[in-house]
């Protein structure tokens, strides 16, 4: 094998447009790796001189996917900004929205969007069903679809679906790849409760439109909530959608603890050889959520804020987004232009002045010397910083959080495997896990907090003594967060004279796909590929393992009916 | 019903107009268009519904169940001229091999996710339209636009079809 280059464009089973070149070595081991986003956003430009009471409801439509948290940033941000407390039920139906999109997010994350990477439908269409039974019976004792029978008709739907030779939505994978490690009845297994998981995501975000108002893009207030509470009103929260919600957070638990849980730990089982690569920066961040006392007080977040560096577990440094000597964009590597003699921007004194450099599409490569993404490469005091739940279960752990530790510990121990093997592509998808386990857990409890607090007679939703922008300073700036599903995610916007000034928004993925920095720094992405062995460059399971292991999100694609589809994936080896 | 069964599911709901698409991708957006459209047409009519399903994807799989037919209004990439109708009845495989996300959502995805599980109707019809430019901007070709009339007749008689089976 000679030196050659890995070009995977566009990423598929993501969402957004990601273009992944990987170098690799005479031995086929990636060298250097490029990661670069293809489609430009501009947020920011739409935002300039809007109202910020309605910045939330463009925000949120950044994405199709994450709807809940662009919005909550945003009016995190507008608050922030022009001093809002919201009131108690506000923060905990925040909390509620916020728990149902890491439920919803992490188990499609887990069935739909990277699954395939380690499970083979081919192989699941030869498995013996009374066998999968039983493996089922073993892995999750108390899922009940569990039978022969009922694994028979999953295999014959299968078998009649793939029997035209076409496979829709299955094609796009490296079906018989050697790096496939599954035995039939765990690929029967796993491919029966992607359809499961199919069924029940529609179900968990009814959550949202009985709080929201709509599913996606779900409608939020500056000040606290737009859904009334009043137990003697069909139009509002009353008991009836409340223990509709009960039911579905419920349902839920079901479904993250007997059947996510259990088929992650099933396929991990057979790849630990993922356990060593994978790992990239070793530097991770949380801004944290899930307020207990207001969001002004991050001590009493149930997602603790910090930041671990070197992969060391013993201490978790303090972050400040709103020092302006912390977090900066560079973009020594991406189409944007600063002011001359600018190296790197705080957000809140961003700038965001696109000047594409790139070669006319489309290319055959980018330049990994020259500036080849329209991402921007955020820094945490000049580090590169891995975020999301890799980052939120280790920081937990390492914070000495007796609930994040008591996961943790179990699933190693279930593995046999060290806490090292968590720095890995495993790692993060056991992460995901986790930390969806704590979500759905939390979810009742917060649950349980809304019922308590209406009962005592409580029902304020919103403050409004500051909606009127005439009670505004003239000018403010404001910093809203939230721990996206995918990481830490920032808004940061300067009001004046009323309007928007300036926003910039710094996404998770911003965060995880940047380009390398002016010292040459990779973003995460790059980063965890380096070192990674490849089987075939022409089929690169290895790279959409560890690139999807991060559940990449950049924006929206495009969408038309064709009989051949769209390319899945143009790989090109050079 | 169990994921696997492959039995056909009650229909207690009306029939579904759905029309998918990108306003902000220019003849992507026919779909759209023609359900606007259809809705002169049918907004009183019982026993049908129309849905714009925008590019929502698999967030779409809901309104699916229990229907007794389905009308799926969309641009068809066929590599016909374009502006050409296309009508196509319970097509076998839609079959877009892009992999499941829920950005991705085209019908192909929808129709194979849903006979995965068991919510594909009976009778499915897609009219779509061959799109002559699907670049950023708002509003239709020439050649799109031309050829509504035609897919807003297509549109009428499968809807009369599907009614009456």
């Amino acid at each position: 094998m000679t030196a050659q280059r890995v070009v995977v464009d566009p990423v598929t089973r993501i969402e957004g447009h990601l273009r992944i070149e990987a170098m690799l070595d005479g031995k086929g081991t990636i060298q250097d790796a490029m990661s670069s986003g293809t489609m430009w956003r501009g947020i920011e430009i739409i935002l300039r001189n809007r109202d910020p009471r309605t910045a939330w409801a463009y925000c949120e439509r950044i994405c199709g996917v994450c709807t809940t948290v662009h919005a909550l940033a945003s009016v995190r941000a507008v608050e922030n900004a022009v001093g809002i407390t919201v009131p108690r039920n506000a923060d905990i139906i925040r909390n509620i929205m916020f728990l149902t999109q890491y439920v919803q997010d992490h188990v499609i994350h887990f069935y739909h969007l990277t699954a395939l990477d380690w499970v083979d439908l081919v192989s699941a269409l030869g498995a013996d069903p009374a066998k999968t039974a039983a493996l089922a019976q073993a892995v999750s004792p108390h899922w009940p679809k569990a039978t022969t029978g009922y694994f028979s008709d999953v295999k014959a739907t299968l078998s009649k679906f793939a029997s035209s030779g076409q496979l829709g939505i299955f094609a796009n994978a490296y079906w018989g790849h050697p790096a496939y490690k599954l035995p039939a009845e765990a690929n029967l297994m796993a491919v029966a409760h992607y359809l499961e998981a199919l069924k029940w995501q529609k179900e968990i975000a009814k959550i949202h439109t009985i709080f929201g108002g709509k599913n996606p893009h779900p409608n939020y207030l500056v000040g606290g909530m737009a859904c009334a509470i009043d137990m003697q009103s069909d139009n509002a929260i009353n008991m009836e959608r409340l223990n509709y919600v009960k039911g579905l957070i419920t349902q839920a638990q079901g479904i993250v603890e007997n059947l996510y849980l259990p088929d992650l730990l099933a396929v991990a089982s057979f790849y630990p050889e993922w356990t060593t690569y994978g790992g990239g920066l070793g530097n991770y961040m949380s801004y944290g959520d899930m307020p207990q006392n207001g969001i002004g007080d991050p001590s009493t977040f149930l997602f603790p804020r910090g930041i671990i560096l070197d992969k060391d577990l013993s201490k978790v440094l303090e972050v400040d987004p709103t020092d302006p000597d912390q977090i900066r964009e560079q973009v020594a590597h991406s189409w944007y232009t600063y002011p001359a003699g600018t190296e790197a921007l705080h957000p809140w004194d961003g700038v965001t002045e696109p000047k594409y450099t790139g070669p006319k599409p489309p290319y055959k490569q980018l330049d990994e010397n020259g500036q080849y993404s329209w991402l921007k490469a955020p820094r945490w005091r000049g580090k590169a910083m891995e975020v999301g739940p890799l980052a939120r279960v280790l920081i937990g752990f390492a914070s000495g959080r007796d609930d994040f530790k008591e996961v943790v510990t179990e699933a190693l121990g279930q593995l046999k495997i060290p806490a090292a093997a968590l720095f890995s592509t495993l790692g993060r998808l056991a992460a995901r896990g986790l930390e969806t386990r704590l979500a759905a857990h939390w979810l009742q409890a917060e649950f349980d907090r809304l019922v308590a607090n209406i009962k005592a007679g409580d029902q304020q939703v919103a403050d409004t003594t500051r909606w009127e922008p005439a009670t505004w300073p003239a000018e403010c700036k404001g910093f809203g967060f939230t721990e996206a599903p995918r990481g830490s995610l920032g808004h940061w916007v300067h009001i004046k004279d009323t309007k928007i000034a300036n926003y910039q928004a710094v996404v998770p993925s911003t965060w995880n796909a940047s380009p390398k920095d002016s010292e040459g720094q990779h973003g995460a992405y790059e980063a965890a590929l380096l070192g990674t062995p490849m089987a075939d460059p022409k089929r690169p399971v290895e790279i959409l393992r560890t690139i999807h292991s991060f559940d990449p999100c950049l924006a929206c694609a495009s969408h038309v009916f064709g009989p051949d589809g769209e390319k899945l994936a143009e790989v090109v080896v050079r | 019903m169990t994921a696997g069964s492959a039995s056909p599911q009650s229909t207690t709901e009306p029939l579904l107009v759905l029309g998918l698409g990108n306003l902000l991708l220019r003849d992507d957006g026919v779909g759209l268009e023609l359900l606007k459209r259809l809705e002169g047409r049918f907004a009183d009519a019982p026993g049908i519904e129309l849905v714009e399903g925008g590019t929502q994807g698999l967030a779409l799989l809901p309104f699916l169940e229990r229907r007794p037919g389905l009308l799926v209004l969309d641009a068809a990439a066929f590599g016909a001229a374009p502006g050409t109708v296309h009508v196509m009845w319970n097509p076998e495989h839609h079959a877009a091999p892009r992999g499941i996300g829920a950005h991705e959502g085209n019908a192909g995805e929808l129709l194979d996710a849903a006979r995965l599980i068991g919510y594909l109707p009976e009778q499915v019809c897609l009219v779509g339209v061959e799109p002559a430019d699907i670049s950023t901007g708002i509003g239709l070709s020439g050649e799109v636009e031309g050829a509504l009339e035609a897919a807003l007749e297509a549109a009428t008689a499968a809807v009369a079809r599907l009614t009456a089976s």
